[in-house]
């Protein structure tokens, strides 16, 4: 060490006689090993600083640095352990970090309101006008729900993570504000990208279904977003087709992230109680706690196949309605094709039918008009064991996107009026997200019933017909 | 990515808050010093992970950066902190918890700070239901308008996880010293979270962990590679210095904050109006009068609390 700082703040004098001292020694050739090793390494801070120098002031001392970078070649005739070219080395790079700042929060007075365009599940959503730029964004209104509770966490959850996001595919949330009266913070506002259209009011528009390359373009959109997503760390937990926000250039963005959360690797306990119905993973209803990427997964098989036919594809009443229509278009679990789902805490009470052969997935069946490589992919999506799902890199990847038709430019997307940008107040169709709260124990939500009299069904003489 | 790094303070932010103040120097260390402090010792009691904690007091430091010092209780900002930084998290806790540790700090009955055990007296921290509702009102009051002064923006980057990933780097594990450097650099970053000089908000993780390892190597003495490591670490020399010149400055600090207050667990607005006055300066709240914010106050505690009796 401290040799190492005198050479870094020696000046020049000392340098030279250092250098001196250092050719007689190499003269009498009684230099030690180890002692050489140390001025080798020497030698390469003194490189690295003269570097340094000469990048500070180039100019300033050219016979010292002459003198300098003749020596390393003296040097490496002399010691083969440096065969590494020491005069390479560039000056050290360190990483910065953008200097990104915290800033009060403005006031919500600075937004012109323009039109409501929806009151969802966690909030109020208008469009808005900034003042001072003009510029027109959504403004959603944080519910304030449990004020014991002070600020609703789901919703700090939800800034945070969309504070965290920066993709083309994600809603980018510009900034919070508040209402006027900051004695008192109730009135909190996310001031976020507006989007004309979302997909679930703009399926319910179209008389025709999206077309296949379309349909590519939207599935493409979202995946990367959610792989953004997962390699961050992130479940959205709440993905479907009201959630799927779409602008006039065919630009798809996920939005609401009033569900998600940060998880692990191994992932730590989360509730089940996530996702809105229609879109929830059979693990979910099984009452699963540990559970990861594979539930945004599924969500996004269920909107794949809502894109197919402008229809949700599971529209169950309740959760023991949707798992058994989950069963009937997926087929029936087996221990071979899903390990470990009946230790599940819900598949306790779960009564499958002796002969599950017989059911398998109806999803080919469903969707003739789908090329093979499609119907794979929407398949392995809804595969009913979460280890079986693909992941949003391999979705990405999948040959069902490389083959015609092909994706459709974002350029080239239709435009459709927009409703969210016009005076005009909707309600959803869909079910709303779960309300955070104790999560239905096994008493509560009994699945013994899904397949009651079933069997006694298949019993009867006849045939069955068999749907591949 | 984010995981790694901080917003930081400006520097006008940091020029505005200690300058243009009404208070001086050494008494907003002293506050700044002592509300980190309660801090660490409530989330050792509420039983937290230190990264809750830790992330607390970031929170705590950011938010003073933005309102004055004098507008809210010491220790009502520091249980609004913990409590919004633990409810996001995986351990959330009750406001009821919350507001009974921080009596149990501050009552005479606490251990903090106190060289002998103090006669445990039980009346002496019970919180009636009355008293727990108007401190949780408060509490929540406070909290949003920590995060309003944040812009909502939550989120903090602790140095331990990387502290250790750098050690590892370092080969530090395998030597016999290795573990005790580990804990010294751990101690060292825990410390620095009281310290008044806000090393958190004016330095990234990464170099606020290499100055920790630095400092906990010297002192361990074990034997560190004789170039400059720390530049592999993204910290430069100069920012290495100051960060050890910062570190080691704590217990001076602590010294003579004991000297000029005893040896209480915790100083209070009145304290501070206290030492004004031996000062010769008028105590005030900052730009407005200390009177009418304190009447402000009053008033709003007033309406928060007919809101929840109605």
């Amino acid at each position: 060490m401290a040799t190492k700082m005198k050479s870094r703040w020696a000046d020049d004098e000392e340098d030279a006689e250092l250098e001196a001292q250092r050719k007689r020694e190499k003269e009498e050739k009684k230099r030690a090993k180890a002692e050489k090793q140390r001025k080798l390494d020497e030698q390469a801070a003194q490189l690295r600083l003269q570097e340094e120098q000469a990048a500070a002031a180039a100019t300033e001392s050219p016979s010292n640095q002459r003198e300098l970078s003749s020596r390393p070649s003296k040097r490496r005739r002399l010691s083969p352990e440096s065969a590494v070219p020491q005069t390479d080395l560039p000056p050290a790079k360190l990483l910065r970090f953008p200097g990104v700042e915290w800033k009060r929060c403005r006031s919500v007075e600075d937004y012109e309101k323009l039109n409501d365009i929806e009151e969802g599940a966690y909030g109020w959503v208008s469009r808005a006008k900034d003042m001072t730029t003009g510029k027109v964004v959504a403004l959603k209104r944080l519910k304030m729900e449990n004020a014991q509770d002070g600020i609703p966490v789901t919703g700090i959850r939800e800034i945070q993570t969309l504070m965290d996001c920066e993709h083309p595919n994600i809603v980018a949330l510009q900034e919070v504000v508040v209402g006027e009266d900051t004695s008192k913070i109730e009135n909190i506002f996310l001031v976020l990208d507006f989007l004309e259209h979302d997909l679930k009011t703009l399926l319910e528009d179209m008389s025709e279904p999206f077309l296949n390359s379309e349909i590519k373009t939207l599935l493409l959109q979202l995946t990367s977003g959610v792989n953004y997503l997962h390699n961050n760390w992130i479940l959205h937990r709440d993905l479907k087709t009201s959630n799927l926000l779409l602008n006039n250039r065919g630009q798809l963005k996920i939005a609401d992230f009033g569900m998600a959360r940060y998880f692990g690797d191994p992932a730590p306990k989360m509730t089940q109680l996530v996702v809105t119905l229609w879109y929830r993973s059979p693990e979910l209803l099984l009452g699963a706690e540990k559970y990861g990427t594979a539930v945004d997964m599924w969500s996004i098989g269920c909107i794949f196949g809502e894109l197919l036919t402008k229809e949700p594809l599971l529209q169950g009443k309740n959760e023991v309605d949707e798992l058994s229509k989950i069963f009937e278009l997926c087929g029936i679990p087996t221990e071979e094709a899903w390990p470990g789902f009946k230790r599940l805490p819900n598949a306790r009470s779960l009564k499958l039918p002796k002969n599950p052969a017989t059911h398998g997935s109806v999803l080919r069946a469903k969707f003739p008009f789908l090329t093979s490589a499609g119907s794979s992919l929407l398949i392995s999506l809804l595969a009913l064991n979460p280890a079986k799902r693909p992941s949003a890199k391999e979705m990405l990847d999948h040959p069902f996107f490389a083959e015609d038709p092909k994706p459709k430019s974002t350029a080239m997307f239709p435009t459709f009026p927009s409703k969210a940008g016009q005076e005009k107040r909707r309600r959803r169709g869909t079910p709303n997200a779960p309300v955070r709260g104790a999560a239905p124990d096994i008493n509560v939500v009994d699945f013994s019933g899904i397949f009651a009299g079933r069997e006694d069904e298949e019993k009867g003489g006849g045939f069955s017909l068999k749907l591949i | 990515m984010s995981h790694l790094s901080n917003p930081l303070a400006s520097a006008a932010q940091l020029f505005s808050r200690t300058s243009d103040n009404a208070l001086p120097i050494e008494l907003q260390d002293s506050i700044r010093f002592y509300t980190a402090r309660l801090t660490q010792a409530a989330g050792i009691l509420l039983r937290f992970p230190q990264d809750i904690t830790a992330q607390a007091n970031v929170l705590l430091h950011r938010y003073w950066l933005m309102d004055d010092l004098m507008q809210h209780e010491f220790s009502d900002v520091s249980a609004a902190t913990i409590y919004l930084t633990a409810k996001m998290s995986a351990s959330p806790r009750s406001l009821r918890s919350i507001t009974n540790v921080y009596a149990y700090l501050l009552s005479p009955s606490s251990s903090l700070a106190s060289d002998t055990d103090p006669k445990n007296d039980p009346s002496s921290y019970y919180l009636s239901e009355s008293t727990y509702i108007a401190r949780r009102n408060r509490l929540l009051h406070i909290e949003g308008q920590i995060l309003a002064a944040l812009g909502f923006n939550t989120h903090v980057a602790l140095p331990h996880p990387l502290a250790i990933t750098y050690l590892q780097t370092l080969d530090a594990f395998h030597g016999k010293g290795g573990k005790a450097v580990a804990q010294k650099t751990v101690q060292y970053l825990n410390t620095a979270l009281l310290s008044p000089q806000m090393l958190y908000l004016t330095h990234q993780p990464c170099a606020l962990a290499t100055a920790a390892i630095y400092l906990a190597s010297r002192e361990a003495g074990v034997k560190m590679p004789e170039n400059e490591w720390w530049e592999v670490f993204d910290t430069e020399r100069e920012e290495l210095g100051f960060l050890v010149v910062g570190m080691k400055s704590l217990e001076g600090i602590a010294q003579e904050a004991r000297e000029r207050y005893g040896g209480g667990a915790m100083i209070s607005r009145d304290d501070i109006r206290q030492e004004l006055r031996k000062m010769g300066l008028v105590p005030g709240g900052g730009p407005g009068s200390g009177d009418a914010v304190e009447d402000e106050e009053a008033e709003m505690a007033r309406m928060l609390d007919a809101k929840v009796s109605a």
